[in-house]
């Protein structure tokens, strides 16, 4: 919200403080500031001028002759363009060789088509007053004589452009801000000018009834009949308080309205009462819900279809508003309006807020309700309204109001707290005295009995209800620059779960083995998933119910998609070499618990580009070979890798990782469909493996053994196998089947040969027997390789390769 | 055969072996002079025997002698055409081990990463545990439980993503909190990193997902004055040891009081930059003391423990760290951008 410091001013003396000074104030007591504009007051050369004559130029559709009088003996002849200029009206006039620094213009004496024009008048945005630029600025009759410099009536201002936290509507206002300064400052407060005005006439109540129908809606409903005020110009300082904060002045009805809710911080509505009245002038004014279905004309000039959630104030029979938020097409006052019904109402904040975000109508005044009004405010904002009415306007106000309170007056809280209990709280001692102070001058009742205190808040302080609240007040009061920094006594060990250390001890081998780690959002659309999520069950994606886009309309089941996304963006940018990983939550439907099944994955992408096939199959191996080494970190050991053609990969270049009896991976080369889905040109390996309860569960722990002292036998096995052979289960029954001794065994060579035969291949392997305790005789090394022989036999259907 | 002429033959055999340039010469130089059977000095001793017996003692000793000095001079040679071979083939094996395998670089870790390791080693040494919980989350953990009712302007800063009426994606790790109060007993010390999401859309600084760290501590005796000091030697650790800390009071729901910490300029020192807004202080948490009824309920009695609790954005000081201007790359994994880290 904007404030005006010489608005602030009426209530705390604060033109004198630097705005460094006033900044600093504002920020350690809690109020943020976005910025402070320096707004210079009317330009110099600017002064107040009658509009003497008034007539169309001939010839044109928009331009006017005016003559006006300066304060000088003989009026001045002005050409004008805008078309809200009165006979007789007063407005600023700038004097050739005035510099209109806001617009970038220097007034001269011109010519118009064939006119003289000696100067111009201008509009508040000319005079760096305002964005309002479509007409003139209208003074009010009696501002000051024509010749007085305008400067007089607009000094230069400061403008306060700060952030009130959604607990502090009281600070949504110039008097509530200035309760805060005055505290920060360590200033008197001054309060607004209440002054009653003269009541005359029938009483009000004759008039206008009022029932509240749900009160949960609407604490209080406070009405008042102001007569002989109309939408004229308002006096020029209450125009430039408004044009200050952003209000556009609308005229004299309306910007006293307006002008209370910025002081004060109560919206108020009027409603012409003559357009509102029943036959005989009277009018019952009933605050309800709407009627399923019923229509709203608002003020903006939109139907709005209303709800049985929905507050209205019906007056007379129709809908005369939408409480707190705006007024109907039909009630609202107008150039012809003479007598207003005055509302200062307090409506319940959640039932403004739903309505207003439901039909997407934010107003001032809905965005004061929606944070809960005190009920005390509706009485000072109306009594702030008639006493300005009559003072400014020479209103007449009828005797009243009528003040409907069905729950009865709102009381404030007495809550007792204790000084020593504040220490406690913030780690520093605070006496009773200072408390006490700090309180009152933030607008509290404080009653001190030794340690204890009794507070009451100010009545429009809804936010401080118990002694938490009050700890902040003081907190903030005394300045926490002043708390002592220390951490917290560890009398006794907080419980520490299971660090996610293996996790990171994955990331930290795939950051090594040259993959770089990416983020991708897990929001996805769900064409991209079920594109590729190998290891997801079949149930759909989980849909997101309000989207921002298709593109985040769903929750991944797979990382794979999000990382080949972030292939083909690096691809189209020109990288050459992409490796990207990421571990991170896939949903996997419903859980028991209501929510997801999360579980963690790590999904890997290697991208070759396009013609590289040896290098691609090299890279695949390599990628397989990392998942299974990360996969070796499991508890059950080595995942085993299993031939499969998975979905969405190359149904001949892709494995599926076996671990403890459950499938825990895959990995593979993707398959055409996706890799065209995902526009990705040559080839790309990738695998995807579930770590949670598995890998980040922690490997096995190692065993030692003693290393043997006895001398191996290496024998190397040439053997025959079909094109096609595996040689994982080859390798995996060597290891395991029979032959204690074998220590050690690895492929030596692979190789093809014509000699083979047809549909053949060779395989070398080599094999370390050793016995622990003694050395292996030469007999027992053939009977093993024997051995070794029939079990490969048995494996792969391997023969042992004759010797040429 | 007489001494002087032994000691004169092996004169000539030394100089014949200093002389000899390769090892072939060497070997022809030793063959002339020790050759088994017709060596000069190998016949010289054979014609010792013809000495008259008076002369055979000395011109035995002659013989000895002239005979280790030419195999010294041998030997010596040897060694010295040997060490000339190995300095050529040193020489001829010069390698430029400026050029590197480049076959092979080490991957990088994305800098959120980063950024949540260094505040989780920060908090580990301060005794927290680290906490995770569920994305999709129930509106009565992400919200009422927190003192954030249907229809409280506070859920307007919380733009929510819902997979249905009461089930959404977090909108912060807070609920974390809550699930840790109901499911220990106090002392709780924790962090609660984990991924967020909010209906927002990206630009320079929002972002549809995101990640924050929550902290949460609950004690008999906490105070204000301990969130200060745990607050600063966090800003210290991340940030630099010469840093200040100032707690702006706030509004939090959860929290009261309620306070945002800024940290002083790290790039100005609080001087005033580009950075902070030339004022001097960056935002860098949020925090407060746990409201009462957010204790209850966690199952906290609130007149027995007090706790304190924090929020920060990883995004944001990657941001600040590391000079990202524009937050966006930190989520289109350009291997560009992530090869910086």
């Amino acid at each position: 919200m904007r404030y005006s410091a010489n608005w602030l001013q009426d209530f705390v003396d604060c033109a004198d403080v630097p705005t460094p000074v006033l900044v600093d104030r504002l920020v350690q007591t809690g109020t943020e500031v976005e910025r402070v504009v320096e707004q210079p007051g009317a330009p110099a050369g600017v002064g107040v001028a009658r509009v003497v004559q008034l007539e169309r130029m001939p010839g044109s559709h928009h331009l006017w002759l005016t003559l006006v009088d300066t304060g000088d003996p003989e009026p001045l002849p002005v050409v004008c363009g805008a078309q809200n200029l009165a006979l007789g009206g007063l407005v600023p006039w700038a004097s050739p060789g005035t510099d209109l620094a806001a617009v970038g213009l220097r007034v001269g004496v011109r010519t118009i088509r064939g006119h003289g024009s000696q100067g111009m008048l201008c509009s508040p945005h000319e005079l760096g007053l305002g964005s309002d630029h479509e007409g003139i600025l209208l003074l009010e009759e009696g501002a000051a004589e024509p010749g007085t410099p305008l400067e007089v009536l607009v000094p230069p201002d400061r403008i306060l452009e700060l952030e009130i936290t959604a607990n502090r509507p009281d600070c949504l206002s110039h008097l509530g801000l200035a309760r805060e300064l005055a505290a920060a400052l360590d200033r008197r407060l001054r309060p607004p000018e209440l002054a009653p005005p003269p009541r005359v006439g029938r009483p009000a109540a004759e008039l206008v009834t009022v029932a509240i129908n749900d009160p949960s809606g609407c604490r209080r409903y406070r009405a008042e009949v102001v007569e002989g005020l109309t939408l004229a110009p308002s006096p020029l300082w209450i125009q430039q308080r408004l044009r200050a904060v952003g209000i556009r002045p609308l005229g004299l009805t309306v910007d006293l309205a307006n002008y209370v809710g910025a002081e004060l911080g109560q919206p108020l509505h009027t409603f012409d009462l003559d357009r509102v009245g029943g036959a005989d002038g009277g009018v019952r004014v009933t605050v309800r819900r709407a009627v399923d279905g019923e229509p709203f004309q608002a003020l903006d000039g939109g139907e709005r279809r209303l709800d049985a959630r929905d507050l209205v104030i019906d007056v007379g029979g129709s809908t005369a508003a939408l409480a707190g938020i705006v007024g109907g097409r039909a009630s609202g006052v107008g150039p012809a309006t003479r007598r207003v019904l005055l509302e200062a109402a307090t409506f319940d904040g959640p039932s403004i807020r739903a309505t207003s975000r439901r039909l997407g109508l934010r107003t001032e005044a809905s965005a004061r309700f929606e944070k809960t009004l005190s009920p005390v405010l509706a009485a000072l904002g109306g009594a702030r309204f008639v006493h300005l009415a009559h003072r400014v306007a020479g209103a007449a106000v009828r005797p009243g109001p009528v003040d409907v309170e069905p729950l009865g007056p709102h009381r404030s809280v007495a809550i007792p707290v204790t000084a020593s209990g504040l220490g406690r709280a913030l780690g520093m001692p605070v006496a009773a005295g200072e408390a006490a102070t700090a309180l009152t001058r933030l607008g509290f009742e404080v009653t001190t009995a030794g340690d204890a205190l009794t507070v009451t808040p100010p009545p429009d302080r809804l936010d401080v209800m118990i002694p938490a609240d009050v700890l902040e007040e003081v907190g903030r009061s005394l300045g926490y620059e002043r708390l002592p920094p220390t951490v917290p006594g560890r009398r006794r060990p907080a419980l520490v779960v299971s660090p996610p250390a293996a996790r990171e001890a994955v990331r930290d081998l795939i950051v090594g083995a040259g993959v770089d780690e990416a983020i991708t959002v897990s929001l996805t659309s769900p064409s991209a998933q079920l594109a590729l999520r190998p290891l997801a069950p079949p149930s759909p994606p989980l849909a997101v119910r309000n989207p921002l886009g298709p593109q985040w309309s769903a929750l991944r089941q797979s990382c794979l998609p999000g990382l080949l996304q972030a292939a083909a963006l690096n691809q189209a940018r020109g990288a050459e070499r992409i490796r990207l990983f990421e571990i991170g939550r896939a949903f996997w439907g419903a859980s028991p618990s209501g929510l997801a099944e999360e579980p963690e994955l790590l999904g890997l992408v290697d991208h070759v580009p396009a013609g590289e096939a040896v290098e691609a199959a090299a890279r695949l191996r390599q990628l397989a070979a990392l998942a299974v080494t990360v996969g070796a970190r499991c508890a059950d050991g080595p995942p085993e890798v299993r031939p499969q053609a998975v979905a969405g990969l190359h149904p001949g270049r892709s494995a599926e990782l076996w671990a403890g009896g459950r499938r825990v991976g895959v990995v593979g080369e993707l398959a055409d469909g996706p890799r065209e889905r995902f526009e990705l040109r040559g080839r790309a390996a990738v695998a995807e493996l579930r770590l949670d309860g598995w890998v980040v569960a922690g490997g096995p722990r190692p065993a030692a053994r003693p290393l043997a002292a006895t001398p191996g036998v290496v024998e190397d096995l040439a053997v025959v196998v079909p094109a096609r052979a595996a040689v994982g289960p080859a390798l995996a029954a060597l290891r395991s089947v029979g032959i204690p001794e074998c220590e050690s065994v690895r492929l030596l060579d692979e190789y093809t040969d014509p000699r083979l035969g047809p549909g053949l291949k060779g395989w070398t392997f080599r094999l370390v027997f050793r016995d622990a305790d003694r050395t292996l005789t030469g007999e027992e090394a053939r009977r093993l390789r024997a051995a070794a022989l029939e079990t490969l036999a048995g494996a792969v259907g391997a023969r042992q390769r004759e010797t040429a | 055969m007489t001494p002087e002429a032994l000691a004169e033959l092996a004169a000539r055999a030394v100089a014949d072996a200093e002389a000899a340039v390769d090892p072939a010469q060497l070997e022809a130089v030793r063959r002339r002079f020790l050759g088994r059977r017709d060596g000069e000095l190998t016949r010289a001793g054979a014609q010792m025997a013809a000495a008259a017996p008076a002369q055979r003692a000395a011109l035995g000793r002659a013989f000895n002698g002239a005979k280790a000095e030419v195999e010294a001079a041998l030997d010596a040679r040897a060694r010295q055409l040997a060490a000339s071979v190995d300095t050529e083939r040193i020489a001829a094996e010069w390698m430029d081990l400026t050029r590197l395998d480049e076959s092979w670089t080490p991957g990088r870790l994305h800098p959120i990463t980063r950024v949540l390791r260094e505040i989780e080693a920060i908090f580990r040494q301060l005794g927290y545990a680290v906490v995770e919980g569920p994305e999709v989350e129930s509106e009565r953990f992400n919200f009422e439980l927190l003192n954030i009712p249907a229809g409280h302007p506070a859920r307007d800063s919380h733009d929510t993503l819902y997979l249905s009426d009461d089930v959404l994606l977090r909108t912060h790790t807070s609920p974390v909190q809550m699930r840790t109060m109901l499911e220990q007993p106090p002392p709780i010390r924790i962090i609660a990193p984990g991924r967020t999401y909010r209906r927002d859309n990206p630009d320079q600084t929002h972002f549809v997902m995101f990640h924050q760290v929550e902290g949460l501590v609950v004690d008999e005796d906490v105070t204000v004055a301990d969130l200060k000091g745990t607050l600063l030697t966090f800003a210290r650790s991340m940030f630099g040891h010469e840093r200040e800390i100032r707690l702006r009071p706030n509004y939090f729901p959860y929290t009261e009081p309620s306070m945002e910490v800024d940290v002083s300029c790290f790039l100005c020192g609080g001087a005033g930059c580009r950075t902070c807004h030339h004022r001097g202080w960056i935002e860098i948490l949020g925090s407060g003391m746990v409201h009462p009824q957010v204790l209850r309920n966690g199952g906290v009695d609130p007149e027995r423990y007090r706790g304190f609790a924090f929020g920060m954005g990883p995004e944001r000081i990657a941001m600040l760290k590391y000079g990202i201007e524009d937050g966006r790359e930190l989520t289109l994994d350009d291997v560009r951008f992530l090869h910086q880290f």
